[in-house]
């Protein structure tokens, strides 16, 4: 079954976690390992009360920047209220633990799940708002959270507060800070290898691809709503859980500790750490957090100067290293590998262009139907678009059959890209239809689209420029990642055996396109011709049955648009795919297309086979003001 | 309810004060100035130097502070904006949490944390306007938001270096081949920021009399409320996003004075703004998304 509604806790089959064996006794182990110091060297001058405190407020600092990094960091949505969920998670946690007196435990779980269904809440706006507007927004949320549910005097007690008991179970409570060190030390771990899962899967990826450009994510099948509200409800819930740790550790909270006008400002403190940090970066964040949480406290005694210097110290950093710590560490190993890449990439010429992966389809797609040569695949009705006043495409028609290279060419503003974003659902047609395999796609978000086997290429380079190129081919493979998103963040057996199957299409595809060395290298740095071609790649790798291709050979050397119309003719001929292309170099359209679609302002001026566009040359040359052919 | 207008409309018009400071930088240099607030409270306490310590009369000590902290604006943006050129929004946006934290801790190493007292500049009852009591600052407060108003919206339009600020904001790259020194526009939006800021301090301290670090920090988010509704870029946008955040609180907390729910005006405001957002994304005047 596909999904195509592209929630992802849709995608597969139910609930079956496995944890092998071995897993399960590895995670004990770290986790025993990490959390036994502390209880060894409790009540011994070694680890005196207060030291335990400092550190556990160090780790709690660690917990409450990763939860804020998940969000601001992989996802780049940017929430400026983030102390609203450390608050509610405490208050949460603090209520179930303190009255009823359930199990801290209990109040963790519980905070998890409030914290989960606030960032729902907040998610949502988010989902229509962009940038500024979406920060604005979780400052108004965090502000109305603290100037009225936290001010609420039956709920939270007000400004008299509550107390913060840390029960284990039965009679038992952590009543040393070394002992809660060790449970915090615990979580740490917990959280950090929950964090890894969301990077090392298709979650991470897809909430890269969303923070470097929506449109790049939706051209790779990633439901972007959902996911965005993903990140939302993980961070939520990541910060209410450290919230209420933090909570639990300082033992009292009140309608105050984590308002906006407090010393300090939670939520600005912890924008401050993750960007200092290195959006993004976990050991970048955490080693920030650190800093944060017991710098302070060891210069107290410098009675005010130390805020002063300080803040003077944030502007500084932020003037000179606007990447953080990880932006500079990153700079520091680019230039270090300047000189070496350098030599690599002399080694591939744009002229000589490798060969496109031939691979077969994903495991994780549903089979390649059955479609006659020659039948047609896609099948566009009197499509228009409105700009304002202007008709950008005007009842537009084309039909592309399969097997064919389709060329759809027109003078600049003609019409030709809003077509494609039309079929690729960037754009809402008022009118017409487009079936692809006899389905019509108006119905169908930009996602769902993608993994029926529509691939496209962008003007611009439609992939996540910061990431590498084995990324991005992992990043491309993302309508064939099966696992539901929970297995995702458990990373259970069948996660992991399906990121392994693409780690091994991404390497093969890239040993095809001869880009071996470039695997770890940000496609920023690429030449755009190469960049062109891991596009290429990245679209192949899913196996589409459709390429929409915009302007592929824009920016490329002749020999290389030469050698670039070899390649399209093999992916017709020798991959059996079906391309769309828009181009502007005639040459090259007079050479693959086997038939050619003409467009002026919106409409379709003329069509017909390759031999039957090149006997009008007035049609050609009324366009490009030469006669060719 | 007419009463409840009139405190809505003051209060409204210094809510636009500081909508009009946030439009400015965001105009001028596309990042959101989180000291907008705090350069207000720091123009307090300039006010609060030269009247109270000084015995300054209250006109100069105003000026004073309206200088000072128009001077912090452009310093700021000289030494730290500027160099920061092509780096992320949001990297610029912390530094200005940076300024933020410079000025609040300023402000307590130098007067401490207790209140200080800092009386308006007129006292008394008020007058009488159609049978409603308007106080001498909320008078003072709209005859100031409209006289700026006016003022800036002469300068805008009618100089050439007020358009080349708005042509700035549009399209940065196109102005400046166009001969604008986009520079000077930069430095010329960060200090008149600071000059409406403390502006708008000056006129909402009489309301409540007493003042400390981080005074400003609720009107902020109320002031950032307004741009939002506004548009973010458009300046008459941040005027009526001001009053309409003014007007909307005032009459939650009049009807709702006796609830025992806390921070009723808050959540109205958190209301307004989803509701606006939900029906214009950008904004009621903002044009293209940020």
């Amino acid at each position: 079954m596909t999904d195509i509604t592209g929630w992802p806790y849709e995608s597969g089959r139910g609930f079956n976690f496995r944890f092998t064996k071995r897993k399960l006794i590895a995670l004990a182990c770290i986790a025993a390992s990490i959390a036994v110091p502390p209880l060894l060297f409790r009540s011994t001058p070694f680890l005196p009360s207060h030291i335990a405190l400092n550190i556990a407020v160090g780790v709690s600092f660690i917990l409450m920047a990763l939860s804020l990094n998940v969000l601001l960091g992989y996802a780049g949505q940017i929430s400026l209220g983030h102390g609203a969920f450390l608050g509610v998670g405490a208050f949460a946690s603090g209520l179930l633990t303190s009255k009823p007196q359930l199990p801290v435990l209990v109040g963790l779980l519980v905070a998890a799940v409030v914290g989960a269904l606030f960032a729902l809440v907040l998610g949502v706006p988010a989902l229509r708002l962009r940038g500024l507007y979406l920060a604005v927004t979780t400052i108004a949320f965090a502000f109305m959270m603290e100037e009225s549910l936290f001010r609420w005097e039956p709920l939270t007690g007000g400004s008299a507060g509550l107390e913060l008991p840390r029960p284990l179970a039965g009679t038992f409570a952590f009543s040393q800070h070394a002992d809660y060190l060790a449970f915090l030390l615990v979580f740490l771990v917990g959280f950090w290898l929950f964090d890894q899962n969301i990077t090392r899967t298709k979650i991470g990826r897809a909430f890269n691809a969303i923070r470097w450009d929506e449109k790049v994510a939706q051209g790779f099948g990633v439901p972007v709503a959902s996911y965005k509200i993903l990140a939302f409800v993980l961070s939520g819930a990541l910060a209410a859980v450290a919230g209420a740790l933090y909570g639990h550790l300082i033992g009292f909270i009140n309608s105050e500790s984590f308002a906006f006008k407090s010393q300090p400002n939670y939520s600005l403190l912890l924008v401050i750490i993750v960007v200092i940090g290195g959006l993004g970066s976990r050991s970048g964040v955490a080693v920030a957090a650190l800093f944060y949480a017991l710098l302070p406290r060891f210069l107290e005694f410098l009675q005010g100067w130390e805020m002063i210097v300080g803040a003077v110290a944030l502007i500084d950093v932020m003037a000179r290293h606007p990447g953080g710590i990880a932006g500079a560490v990153r700079q520091r190993a680019e230039k270090r590998g300047e000189k070496k890449a350098r030599g690599d990439l002399s080694s591939t010429d744009d002229d000589e262009l490798p060969k496109l992966p031939k691979l077969p389809r994903p495991a994780g797609l549903p089979e390649r139907p059955e479609i006659l040569t020659g039948s047609a695949l896609l099948e566009v009705h009197d499509i228009s678009v409105t700009f304002g006043g202007l008709k950008a495409v005007d009842e537009a028609a084309l039909t592309v059959h399969q097997g064919q290279i389709v060329g759809l060419i027109g003078p600049n503003g003609a019409g030709k890209t809003t077509l494609f974003n039309a079929i690729s659902g960037f754009v809402k047609p008022e009118g017409g239809s487009a079936k692809f395999l006899g389905r019509e796609l108006m119905d169908l978000p930009p996602h769902a689209r993608a993994r029926l086997g529509i691939g496209r290429t962008f003007q611009q380079i439609g992939l996540t420029k910061d990431l590498s190129v084995n990324e991005n081919f992992l990043l491309a493979q993302h309508v064939a990642a099966d696992y539901p998103v929970p297995k995702g963040l458990l990373y259970t057996a069948s996660a992991g055996g399906s990121e392994r199957a693409m780690r091994k299409r991404a390497t093969d595809a890239i040993e095809a396109l001869g880009f071996e060395a470039f695997t770890d290298t940000p496609v920023r740095n690429l030449s755009h011709g190469q960049q062109r071609l891991v596009e290429l790649g990245c679209v192949l790798v899913t196996a589409p049955e459709l390429l929409l291709l915009d302007e592929p050979s824009a920016g490329m050397s002749p020999a290389a648009v030469e050698n670039l119309g070899e390649r399209l003719r093999e992916i017709r001929d020798d991959l059996g795919r079906t391309v769309l292309l828009i181009e502007h170099h005639i040459p090259l359209v007079l050479d693959v297309c086997d038939y050619i679609y003409v467009l002026n302002f919106g409409k379709v001026l003329a069509h017909g086979t390759t031999e039957e566009i090149a006997r009008q040359p007035e049609v050609i040359g009324a366009y490009f003001g030469e006669a060719v052919a | 309810m007419g009463q409840t207008l009139i405190t809505g409309l003051a209060t409204g018009g210094i809510y636009a004060l500081l909508a009009v400071g946030i439009v400015l930088v965001f105009k001028g240099s596309r990042v959101l100035n989180f000291a907008q607030g705090e350069m207000g409270t720091f123009g307090l306490f300039i006010a609060f130097w030269l009247i109270e310590r000084q015995n300054l009369p209250w006109i100069v000590g105003a000026l004073g502070a309206i200088v000072v902290v128009a001077g912090i604006g452009f310093a700021f943006e000289r030494i730290v904006v500027r160099n920061m050129g092509d780096a992320p929004r949001l990297s610029v946006a912390v530094a200005t949490i940076g300024l933020l934290l410079l000025l609040f801790a300023l402000e307590l190493k130098i007067f401490g944390p207790s209140p200080q007292i800092l009386p308006g500049p007129i006292s008394g009852l008020g007058i009488k306007v159609a049978g409603f009591f308007v106080s001498p600052t909320q008078i003072l407060a709209l005859l100031t938001a409209i006289g700026l108003g006016i003022a800036l919206a002469t300068f805008l339009k009618r100089t050439d270096f007020g358009l080349g600020v708005l042509a700035a904001s549009q399209d940065p790259g196109a102005t400046r081949l166009v001969g604008v020194p986009l520079a000077r526009v930069s430095a010329f939006t960060w200090a008149l920021a600071g000059g409406v800021s403390a502006m708008a301090a000056l006129l909402i301290e009489p309301t409540v009399g007493i003042f400390a670090a981080g005074f400003m920090t609720g009107l902020f988010v109320r002031g950032l409320a307004a741009a939002l509704i506004g548009g973010l870029t458009s300046l008459p946008g941040a005027f009526v996003g001001g009053v309409v955040v003014g007007i909307v609180e005032a009459f939650i907390q009049q009807r709702y004075v006796q609830s025992t729910f806390p921070g009723i005006g808050s959540v109205a405001v958190m209301v307004v703004i989803v509701l606006v957002l939900l029906v214009r994304p950008q904004g009621l005047w903002g044009k293209a998304a940020v």
